[in-house]
């Protein structure tokens, strides 16, 4: 049972929706910009892949909804201070909408990946005492301290009325990969007929962002060409914010009721580094395997190793990782590798962690969509060390029968996607 | 035939607030500076059961991993040397945390604020490079990430596995959110803990079998019909067959609940214990029950205690089920603090 993509929904830098995303691709643009939707101008770095709505306000989530009260709700309850809730659920809803989905579909199991909650620091207020956390004090109504992991996907359940389960990845920047593996998987094994899958994260607040800046991973440039993947200069990377959700169906039920079907999921896999927390593998022996197993579903499902004319690249723009991934794709692709076109959308929407997975699959679509694979923003002159056929920052006009899409989180775990044009 | 048994198991836990050991040593102290509680736990947990497996450098490069993780937990420390730097005025303010806060508190906090790192820390302390996934989990999360563990085997995506939970309920920042959402009052003891099984392919009748595994939505629903769900899908994974696993034998019909001899449950506080052990009495009226709620609500832990006890009861040298040519069944009821409920379905014995 091949599990098929019949709709998708995407918030990004270029702004809400799939289309949004597709256009910015395909015309090369970039979706950095400054910091807005908070006061950054102490921190380290200002700049950032943000959607561009500054502040999420619940009147606005309403109408994007349609759907103001479960937007009340959430804004009467604060949850709209964590921005990827608001993401997730437009997300979701398009990808509902363009699924065609209806009553026959309320069935669906529901797998998001999620960033972790938003540490809400003006809730300590009320208990800070120099030097100490006063716990003892009893907490107001309004207090939460953080918003709950799962907060985006049971809004999500709730918004598309949904009957089956949820499941949330919380598996860093490998959960939006993974989260759609697990669904393509669930579909495959006969445990599910439909799944609404995808990933929502934003760690465009204080301490995502500053969490981030400490440990070094954006890059010092201070400016909107920061990330700069596979290129000789690249310093680090940005980060960025946003959502991508598909609807996921097994093509015998997609067909039967007429549904578009945009992408096969044929192929995925995962492995860890099990290597150190703070760096990838500099073999990239893991996410070669991971890439491997994913290939070798794909080709048990009839898409061989030598359709694949794009990959997708986690692609980040930092010194370790960019070069790691070329040698896992040498390693994995063998001579075919010369023959297959390597992107990162890292440089024009940032890296959405949680998330990235899932916009960068939306992202490849764009190449059964529109023949047009994306380019590598800001990239300009390649690093000898990474030595794959590169995509500059124009996108390139291709035709490819398969593709894989490669996320890497931190703590080590790697995740590989193959995606089929449809038949 | 592929079946799936759970080989090993370890747990550290579960621990009421002030029960806990002094701490175990670790291989890499400096990892541990990294570690939240819970990614603690959960390496000492992966390290006694990786010690049983003994797998060779290659086998551990192919060993799965998935696990039931809850919110993120940085050590308070950090948290109030980073308030501390950044409050003026008995109030939070946001260009001081940019300015002082951020260099205040640990370089590496965000891994120890990271949910996925509960599971990390111990894959990267023991080598494990097989399939994997950290699954956020209030207790359902836990079957979820058991079933991904339980498909990795049985489709031969890796010949061993490992799978379970790990979470600390007693971190003030969940205790204070577990308070304000009535949990405490209603009778919940928080505890920390991390509950790891091990998965392998069957090689005889005298191994505990997990047949399959599956978690419903709550919401919306009377529990009676969550539950029914949940063990309908649980079904649907037994029987269930795909392009790459090797079976598509059922192991498990409806009717064979009827001879389940053995349950299980994890429950958020009293209420919902009592709810699960009323349904447990009326469906399963026969069978003996363990319920690992009494020892303390480990939120993503709780489910894989449950499923301890259930394999301790199967394992039981009193339980005369090897000779039979009919299994020992037991059943796991798990319902988290979301309110999704969870079964897993497990056997010992029978044909073989």
């Amino acid at each position: 049972m091949t599990a098929v993509i019949t709709g998708v929904g995407a918030v990004s830098a270029f702004g809400v929706g799939a289309r949004a995303l597709f256009d910015g691709l395909a015309e090369g643009r970039s979706g950095i910009s400054r910091i807005r939707s908070f006061d950054a101008s102490t921190f380290p770095t200002h700049v950032a892949g943000e959607v561009p709505v500054p502040h999420v306000e619940t009147g606005w989530l309403g109408d994007a909804l349609g759907n103001p009260a479960i937007a009340d709700e959430l804004g009467a309850a604060g949850a709209l201070r964590d921005r990827k809730i608001a993401w997730g659920l437009i997300a979701a809803r398009e990808a509902w909408t363009h699924a065609r989905c209806d009553e026959g579909e309320r069935n669906a199991a529901l797998v998001l990946a999620l960033g972790l909650e938003q540490a809400l620091l003006e809730d300590f207020s009320g208990i800070y005492e120099p030097g100490r956390i006063a716990w003892e004090r009893e907490h107001g109504e309004g207090v939460r301290f953080r918003t709950p992991v799962d907060l985006t996907a049971r809004a999500v359940h709730t918004l598309l009325g949904l009957h089956g389960p949820t499941t949330v990845n919380a598996s860093a920047c490998a959960a939006g990969a993974l989260a759609v593996a697990h669904a393509a998987s669930l579909i495959e094994r006969g445990a599910e007929d439909i799944v609404v899958c995808g990933a929502a994260d934003s760690m465009i607040n204080p301490l995502g962002l500053g969490g981030m800046c400490r440990l070094g991973a954006p890059s010092p440039r201070d400016e909107l060409d920061a990330c700069r993947p596979f290129d000789r200069r690249r310093d680090g990377l940005v980060i960025g914010e946003g959502a991508a959700v598909f609807v996921v169906e097994h093509e015998t039920r997609a067909r039967a009721r007429g549904a578009r079907v945009l992408a096969r999921v044929v192929g995925w896999g995962s492995t860890q580094d099990g290597y150190r927390a703070t760096a990838p593998r500099p073999d990239g022996a893991a996410a070669r395997v991971a890439m491997e197993r994913a290939i070798a579903r794909a080709a048990r499902a009839g898409v061989a190793a030598t359709s694949i004319g794009y990959i997708n690249a986690h692609g980040t723009g930092t010194p370790l990782n960019d070069p790691a991934e070329c040698r896992a794709i040498h390693g994995a692709f063998g001579a075919h590798a010369v023959h297959v076109a390597v992107s990162s959308i890292k440089g024009a929407v940032g890296h959405l962690m949680a998330a990235a997975g899932a916009l960068e699959l939306a992202a490849s679509l764009l190449a059964f969509e529109r023949d047009v694979l994306p380019g590598t923003a800001n990239h300009q002159e390649r690093d000898p060390e990474c030595d794959v056929d590169v995509i500059g920052e124009t996108p390139r006009a291709a035709r490819v029968d398969a593709l894989l899409s490669s996320s890497f989180g931190f703590g080590g775990q790697n995740a590989s996607v193959v995606l089929g044009r449809p038949a | 035939m592929t079946r799936v048994a759970i080989t090993d198991v370890a747990a550290r836990g579960p621990y009421r607030a002030g029960t806990a050991p002094a701490e175990e040593p670790l291989a890499s102290q400096r990892a541990r500076k990294m570690m939240s509680g819970a990614a603690y736990l959960a390496a000492c947990a992966l390290a006694e059961l990786v010690g049983k497996l003994a797998p060779s450098a290659a086998e551990r490069a192919e060993l799965g991993y998935f696990l039931g993780v809850g919110g993120s937990a940085g050590a308070l420390d950090d948290v109030t040397a980073l308030l501390d730097a950044s409050f003026v005025d008995g109030a939070f303010s946001l260009p001081r945390f940019g300015d002082r806060g951020l260099a205040a508190c640990n370089p590496l906090l965000a891994f120890q604020l990271m949910n996925n790192f509960t599971m990390c820390h111990g894959a990267i302390l023991e080598s494990l490079g097989g399939p994997n996934g950290a699954l956020f989990s209030r207790g359902a999360g836990t079957i979820a990430a058991l079933g991904e563990a339980h498909h990795a085997v049985r489709s031969g995506a890796c010949a061993r596995a490992i799978a379970g939970g790990a979470d600390v309920a007693t971190h003030p920042v969940t205790l204070a959110e577990l308070a304000r959402d009535g949990h405490l009052g209603r009778g919940l003891v928080p505890a920390d803990g991390a509950a790891l099984v091990a998965l392998a392919a069957s090689t005889g009748r005298d191994d505990v079998v997990l047949d399959g595994c599956a978690h419903a939505s709550g919401r919306g629903r009377a529990l009676v019909e969550a539950l029914n769900d949940a063990f309908a899908r649980a079904l649907r994974a037994a029987t269930s067959s795909s392009a790459d696993t090797r079976d598509a034998a059922p192991t498990w019909a409806r009717e064979d609940l009827d001879s389940v001899g053995h349950i299980a449950l994890s429950a958020w506080g009293p209420p919902a214990a009592e709810a699960l052990r009323a349904y447990a009495a009326a469906r399963f009226p026969f069978a003996t029950l363990v319920d690992v709620s009494t020892r303390g609500e480990t939120l993503a832990g709780g489910t894989a205690f449950a499923l301890i006890a259930a394999v301790e009861l199967l394992r039981s040298p009193s339980l005369e089920v090897v000779r039979s040519a009919r299994p020992a069944r037991a059943v796991v009821l798990s319902l988290g603090v979301d309110g999704d409920p969870g079964v897993i379905l497990l056997s010992r014995g029978g044909a073989a």
